[in-house]
């Protein structure tokens, strides 16, 4: 009898320890953020000593051309970083896509830059970047070019620059493996209908693939987002606002300006947006699954 | 030296009297119940404080003292003295701050009034020489409570003592006067001629490098030329005034540096201004005092011995402005005595002298005219004569100033990069400003 | 298959070599670096020519060197204490989030609490909270809401163990740090090892059960062996994330929790800049990651190919 009730207690006994953590360190910050969202609060207050403005932080932040700014910078950065990456990472994963010997070799040099530090990944590429000691500029001025401002007037393609280096192994390993379990059975069809490499990749391969290439995006966009130390040990936001990414100003406004009910604002607007990605994301890929499903059929039908 | 020698006989003289445990340790005098203490201080990462690193071992080797310093950079230092000052126990003994954080600190009761050490014969050395402080840099960053309830006044006391003082100079290359014949700048009008000219004697080359980006850099730049300009941002009842004449004829200054500048240089930062100047793509800087060690280092610049040093030109007067650091000791401190003897050494002729020796800026009179220290660095006497005129009342130092300062900054940043209206953009400023007073409570009792 | 013959195609290898020194090379040019002085690496004679030094390293380490150095004026960086609180939280953070984790994914599977959707979905939401955004809400309850009074019983009895000042708070120390890791980290270590728990023959289960094994007995004896790939992909994920990050740590850490990435930013200031010695510390933050990237790349790849593909 009693081994009963521990056996029906097990399950929860097992979650207990996730459940409390999550909720003392995930939910009851976030909430705590949006509580702190309503405040004029500066961080030598606790927040109970902080006083309620309503949605005056919102109101600010919606007419704050700085914010504008910004917003603007975040939303570019992410769609260049995914879109380049995407491609390449892609383009690469179909060009070695083969049986080469040393390809495991290839792919642990390949996730070496996704492993390392973004503070490291920063210093390196500020490093690489800098305006006279850069092995960029001494390389331009080799073979007698004029030299580049990267940090200065390109700096948002140079962090771009260095966010592709390193997140597109990502997206190279992941369609590679989903190019690996692709049915062997709808390419060899394919191939006996005497498609050219080129009609397979685009016809079958890339629709098959696309599912992954979804998720893929997906994660590669929210983590865009988060994108954070390699800019703040690259150009510290600047110049300017040029490359000051949401997520670097919530932290400079909650660090250096002290409007702690500003900053939760902002990262309250920032979920706000990464939920509206991730739902529309997460519509198309049903509405691709349902298309690649069709596609699937069609092609296994078709031999 | 002369100190050292007194410590010394004050020493033998007490341990003969009493045989106290000082002779164990091996120190004595004022420091010897105290020897042994640790204290934590918290300073900045900064040209100034990375010497003063280098001459703490020998306080500790003279009293005994401990010290261990959490070098912080100078943004996460304020984050960091936010959060440690409000605790009911800090960790802090002694502290460097920004003169901005003066305002918040001594209003929200956080730092020791420094009246009761000087007062305590058994703290305070008699030798120590206040007059000797370079008192522009005492009434802004160590002063409150007097005039506009920042600055000294009758009714002001001190809070904290002025250490690694910065002030602006005017940095000209030599090389690039001489080929050309020029004179070196002594008044706005003469600065703002040469800024334009030497871009078409010396193509390529930019004539002033400032910051301009938008945000503080902005702002920093116009209130370099604000007053000397004979500009002010607030009149004495706390009314909005830059959009006055001497306003705008500062923003049109800044306007023509920065056209005048070299490419780029609407976005340029501290760094970015500092950089094109250490390059050799403009022939003149005008800025903190803080940059002349890196002028010099052939590891960061390739004008090395290309530099002379001149005062900031004067406008309708002489003021250049007032920058760096203070150390005081929070209420909230474990070992305020302890905190205070390494106050007084750091600051004393001997550890001014010190530091300045290390690479420091120094703070006191007698430093910028000391033999040795000149012998090592020969721009120290112009940079003590440019600190005799700092203005302490360089920029408002009111809790508000922040919110002021960004605005001001980018709508000057309008000004320079879209071609905004100058006397425009100022009105905008003072009102806005005035709104933002208004809501702070400076207009309560007009 | 039919790409045999484009196997010995000279163009391909040169892509292949090309993107091997892009995806190395930083790295590479970093280690080289950080054994030139700084006079080096500034007057870029920008070769392999130069007298190899380990002056950084000793200038960098200066606070765990048995022997003090001639070129170290004083010890400014205190890399030594900085290194061993990374060990210490990331170390400690990945074993509780692995062991909370596996509890977890086994109830998941095993008694079918939520479907896998339900848990793919919660992962992906909180995978979506950006560090920045828990900024605040982390800074404010750790320092304020999270305390012990210092007069209080337990808060007392910590303050006399190990000294300080004030009311003992989880700010400024390394378990404050490890629990936000071991949050952050949680989720996304429950969906790979279900994943893998859900491979495991229920039948190999139920016959421990029959020999009177109790529900832990099983799950350790068990579960836990079979699943052993899995746990290597998710410790290495979760130590990553611990090792590497900067921005909650460098707001909850004070001078005796600093982690390595807050020190080297630190190190960073605007005025001085000495790239050798950066460039070392750099080099000895990444040692670690590196070494798991060349001896465990399978279960790296494993871990996350299993996070996207089969989500």
């Amino acid at each position: 009898m009693r081994r009963s009730v521990a056996n029906r207690l097990t399950p929860y006994m097992f979650l207990a320890p996730a459940a409390v953590i999550m909720a003392i360190a995930l939910l009851y910050p976030l909430g705590y953020m949006i509580w702190g969202s309503f405040r004029d609060w500066n961080p030598s207050q606790t927040i109970g000593e902080a006083e309620f403005v309503g949605l005056k932080n919102y109101v600010t932040l919606w007419n704050d051309p700085n914010f504008h700014e910004s917003l603007g910078v975040t939303l570019k950065f992410a769609f260049f970083v995914v879109s380049f990456e995407m491609v390449i990472g892609v383009g690469l994963a179909l060009l070695l896509d083969r049986d080469i010997r040393g390809m495991s070799v290839l792919r642990t040099l390949f996730i070496l830059p996704m492993m390392i530090a973004p503070v490291v990944v920063g210093l390196m590429w500020r490093y690489m970047y800098h305006p006279t000691v850069g092995t960029f500029n001494r390389f331009l001025e080799d073979i007698g070019l004029p030299s580049v401002d990267w940090l200065g007037q390109h700096a948002l393609m140079s962090i771009i620059i260095a966010d592709i280096w390193q997140w597109t192994p990502f997206i190279f390993i992941l369609s590679l493996a989903a190019l690996q379990s692709l049915p062997s059975s709808a390419l060899e069809a394919a191939r006996i209908d005497g498609a050219t490499g080129w009609q397979q990749i685009v016809h079958i391969k890339l629709p098959l693939m696309m599912p992954v290439l979804i998720v893929t995006a997906l994660l590669r966009l929210i983590d865009a987002f988060k994108v954070l130390e390699v800019i703040l040990v690259m150009t510290q936001g600047g110049p300017g606002l040029s490359t000051e990414i949401l997520a670097l100003r919530i932290s400079r406004t909650a660090t250096e300006f002290r409007e702690l009910g500003v900053a939760a604002a902002m990262s309250n607007y920032l979920l706000m947006l990464l939920l509206l990605l991730t739902v529309a994301m997460f519509a198309f890929n049903r509405l691709q699954e349902i298309r690649a499903a069709r596609t699937r059929a069609a092609a296994e039908e078709g031999v | 030296m002369f100190n050292i020698l007194k410590q010394t006989a004050l020493g033998i003289g007490v341990a003969t009297l009493m045989a106290s445990t000082a002779i164990a340790d091996g120190h004595s005098g004022p420091y010897a119940p105290y020897a042994d203490t640790t204290l934590v201080v918290n300073f900045p990462a900064h040209p100034h404080y990375d010497a003063v690193m280098k001459i703490l071992p020998e306080f500790t080797k003279e009293t005994g003292i401990e010290v261990e310093v959490d070098q912080l950079p100078y943004l996460k230092m304020r984050e960091r003295q936010t959060l440690e000052l409000a605790q009911e126990e800090g960790e802090y003994d002694l502290i460097a701050y920004v003169v901005f954080s003066k305002a918040d600190y001594v209003y929200a009761d956080q730092l020791e009034n420094l009246a009761k050490y000087f007062m305590n014969p058994r703290l305070s050395d008699p030798s120590y020489d206040a007059a000797d402080l370079i008192d522009g840099y005492v009434y802004n960053i160590g002063f409150a409570g007097g005039d506009r309830g920042y600055l000294e006044g009758a009714t002001g006391s001190l809070f904290g003592i002025p250490y690694g003082s910065e002030t602006s100079v005017l940095g000209y290359r030599k090389d690039i006067f001489e080929k050309h014949g020029l004179e070196v700048p002594e008044t706005y009008e003469e600065m703002l001629a040469l800024a334009c000219q030497i871009p078409e004697l010396e193509p390529g080359m930019g004539g002033l490098s400032s910051r301009a980006a938008s945000g503080h850099h902005a702002a920093h730049a116009f209130l370099l030329h604000l007053n000397p300009l004979g500009g002010a941002i607030f009149d004495d009842e706390w009314n909005p005034v830059v959009n006055n004449a001497a306003g705008v004829q500062a923003a049109e200054a800044l306007k023509t540096i920065v056209d005048c500048g070299p490419e780029g240089a609407v976005n340029f930062g501290f760094g970015e201004a500092l950089g094109s100047f250490l390059n050799g793509d403009t022939a003149m800087f005008l800025d903190t005092t803080v940059v002349a060690g890196q002028i010099d280092d052939p590891d960061k610049s390739k004008v090395v011995g290309k530099v002379g040093w001149a005062l900031h030109p004067m406008g309708t007067e002489r003021a250049s402005q007032t920058g760096g650091f203070g150390i005081g000791i929070p209420a909230n401190a474990e070992n305020k005595d302890a905190a205070f003897l390494l106050m007084q050494w750091l600051t004393s002729k001997q550890g001014d002298k010190l530091v300045a020796l290390a690479g420091g800026n120094p703070s006191r009179f007698s430093t910028h005219a000391d033999a040795d220290v000149n012998a090592k660095f020969p721009h120290m006497a112009t940079f003590g004569e440019a600190l005799a005129y700092a203005d302490p009342d360089w920029r408002p130092i009111i809790p508000v100033w922040g919110k002021i300062n960004a605005d001001l900054g980018t709508t000057l940043s309008k000004v320079l990069t879209e071609g905004l209206d100058i006397q425009e953009a100022l009105d905008g400023v003072a009102e806005r400003s005035k709104a933002v007073m208004e809501e702070a409570g400076y207009y309560t009792w007009n | 298959m039919a790409q045999s013959n484009t196997r010995q195609n000279p163009a391909f290898y040169a892509v292949i070599s090309v993107l091997v020194i892009m995806a190395i090379g930083p790295v590479l040019l970093m280690f080289v670096n950080s054994f030139k002085l700084d006079v080096d690496i500034i007057s870029g004679s920008s070769g392999l020519v130069f007298l190899p030094t380990i002056q950084n390293y000793e200038k960098a380490l200066c606070d765990v060197l048995w022997y003090q150095p001639d070129h170290v004026d004083f010890c400014s960086l205190k890399f030594g204490g900085a290194f061993i609180n990374s060990l210490i939280i990331a170390l400690i953070s990945t074993i509780l989030t692995l062991v909370i984790g596996c509890m977890a994914a086994y109830a998941l599977v095993r008694f079918r609490f939520m479907g896998r959707d339900t848990v793919s979905m919660s992962t992906l939401m909180v995978r979506m909270v950006p560090p920045a955004v828990l900024l605040v809400p982390v800074f404010g309850l750790w320092n304020n809401e999270f305390c012990l009074d210092k007069d209080g019983l337990i808060g007392g009895a910590i303050r006399e163990m190990v000294g300080g000042r004030g009311d003992v708070c989880l700010a400024g120390t390394h378990s404050g740090i490890i629990l936000i890791y071991v949050a952050m980290n949680l989720p996304f270590v429950i969906w790979i090892l279900q994943s893998f728990i859900v491979q495991v023959p229920r039948s190999l289960e139920e016959a421990a059960r029959v020999d009177g094994a109790g529900p832990f007995q099983v799950f350790f004896k068990v579960v836990l062996p079979l699943i052993k790939p899995g746990l290597a992909a998710a410790a290495i994920f979760t130590f990553r994330i611990a090792w590497n990050e900067y921005l909650l740590a460098s707001a909850l850490s004070d001078r005796d929790t600093k982690t390595v990435p807050i020190l080297i930013v630190n190190n960073m200031s605007e005025f001085n800049v000495e790239w050798g010695v950066i460039m070392a510390t750099g080099m000895l933050l990444a040692i670690p990651p590196i070494i798991f990237t060349l001896f465990a790349s399978r279960q790296i790849i494993t871990g996350m190919t299993a996070g996207a593909v089969k989500g």
